[in-house]
């Protein structure tokens, strides 16, 4: 009896399991452009920065910044990232949104000021990555009901949506003040979620998509001249 | 003997602890936040001058409260981060700084500076119809030598914080970030402007010894957060 039970428990564990474990496709592309040779030595870092601008549906989300950060540091051909905070209370102000360079013939001027210069050296900044872009919910439809009832509850209906992700990053390289090149990354994906009783969702990881890609796409274009 | 609350009461407290959850979630409840007092120092070549800072009490206990109608009350407490900021900023931005009771008290400094808040506005998503909190602080900073005002810098400075980066309960940490956002654009404004304000380099000209003109570089825009 108790044997039966642990079966039943595992295969409701399974399931359940399965049902978290579910996701739905994603498409992902990425281009490069390159404009100079580049390259990292033991001891260069960079640092991965989201456009802060003024009010708009397109700004970069933290933790899209904070994924292509722990990407581009971890794993095969790991990069030295500077963490964004730490960077901008290191160089305050000039990387702030009223003060940051807007291109990356403007960082010349910056470095031509000793100070920064060294504060460059300090933190061993070899590269500026300036990212754009976020994801956005392009398609909706469907309709889900919830019905809860003394002793009893249950969902009824199917919810699909669709996401589009699309960034971009700048790589500007601190020692020339020039820029070394442009990444970007698009993804799209459809997550579904049908309820007979239980909802089971699909997701779509449209973002943590595009961030893989931008992410292997950044460390080939830094590490490969 | 203490009688056991009825069902229907309980059933009432729930449902009331409920929409008290759901409003602060949603945020139309209101918020009351005080801005962090961390903050950096200012990397730049330092003015030759031994200045003295005047922090009023007015200032440091500046308290901004407003009730949005349908939104409930908001009070953003200002004041306490007053002083870290404008220490770190003299920190680095002058030879040496003093802190002085008011511009009276010059004694041997070669000048004084008084900032004042004269506005401060914040807007809601709701109101904007966006995922923005929104805050503008205008300040005043007031440079005086002798008794007499030099210069006067207004500074409309201005954060903003993106509601959807602080998950479910976003009101209280959105609003803060916004608000440091907005002390953090004053400091930056106030350090690249200072040496580029034709009375403060006249005066400087004329009481400090040697004073780099071209100390804060061209690129550096002050057009309110547009980079």
């Amino acid at each position: 009896m108790t044997r039966r039970s642990d079966l039943s428990h595992r295969r409701l564990a399974l399931l359940a399991l399965l049902i978290l474990t579910q996701t739905a496709c994603v498409t992902a592309t990425v281009q490069a452009v390159r404009e100079t040779s580049t390259g990292m030595t033991s001891g260069d870092s960079i640092v991965v920065l989201g456009r802060r601008s003024r009010p708009n549906s397109n700004e970069t989300e933290f933790n899209f910044v904070n994924c292509v950060n722990r990407k581009v540091s971890s794993g095969t051909n790991a990069i030295g990232v500077v963490d964004e905070q730490r960077f901008r209370d290191a160089l305050f102000p000039w990387f702030e949104p009223r003060t940051a360079p807007g291109q990356a013939s403007d960082l010349s001027e910056l470095i031509a000021q000793p100070a920064l210069a060294e504060r460059f050296n300090d933190i061993g900044l070899r590269y500026v990555v300036w990212v754009e872009g976020s994801t956005q919910r392009i398609d909706q439809g469907g309709s889900l009901s919830c019905t809860v009832t003394p002793g009893s509850a249950g969902c009824f209906g199917f919810l699909t949506w669709e996401n589009d992700s699309s960034y971009e990053a700048q790589i500007w390289d601190v020692r020339s003040g020039r820029q070394a090149g442009k990444v970007s990354s698009e993804a799209n994906g459809t997550s579904y979620l049908p309820a007979l009783v239980v909802p089971i969702p699909m997701i779509a990881r449209v973002q943590l998509g595009a961030c893989n890609s931008l992410s292997n796409q950044l460390k080939t274009f830094l590490q490969d001249s | 003997m203490v009688s056991a609350p009825k069902p229907y009461l309980l059933l009432l407290r729930r449902v009331a602890m409920l929409a008290l959850l759901v409003g602060q979630l949603s945020g139309c409840l209101g918020a009351s936040v005080a801005v962090p007092t961390e903050f950096p120092q200012p990397l730049l070549p330092k003015i030759p001058v031994q200045m003295g800072l005047v922090l009023t009490d007015e200032l440091t206990r500046y308290v901004h409260e407003e009730t949005i109608p349908d939104y409930g009350e908001w009070s953003i407490d200002i004041g306490p981060a007053q002083q870290p900021m404008f220490t770190q900023l003299f920190a680095g931005m002058f030879d040496a700084y003093q802190r002085v009771a008011s511009s009276a008290d010059q004694g041997g400094l070669d000048g004084v500076i008084q900032p004042t808040i004269k506005e401060v506005q914040f807007s809601i998503p709701e109101q904007t119809r966006s995922d923005y909190f929104e805050v503008w602080i205008r300040y005043e900073i007031a440079l005086i030598d002798n008794a007499q005002a030099v210069a006067t810098l207004p500074i409309a400075a201005y954060g903003k914080a993106n509601v959807q980066n602080y998950g479910f309960a976003s009101t209280a940490p959105a609003l803060q970030a916004a608000a440091r956002a907005a002390c953090r654009d004053a400091m930056a404004f106030f350090a690249v402007q200072f040496m580029r304000e034709p009375a403060v380099r006249q005066w400087l000209a004329s009481n400090a010894a040697s004073v780099t003109p071209t100390a804060v570089p061209e690129s550096a825009n002050n057009s309110g957060g547009s980079s």
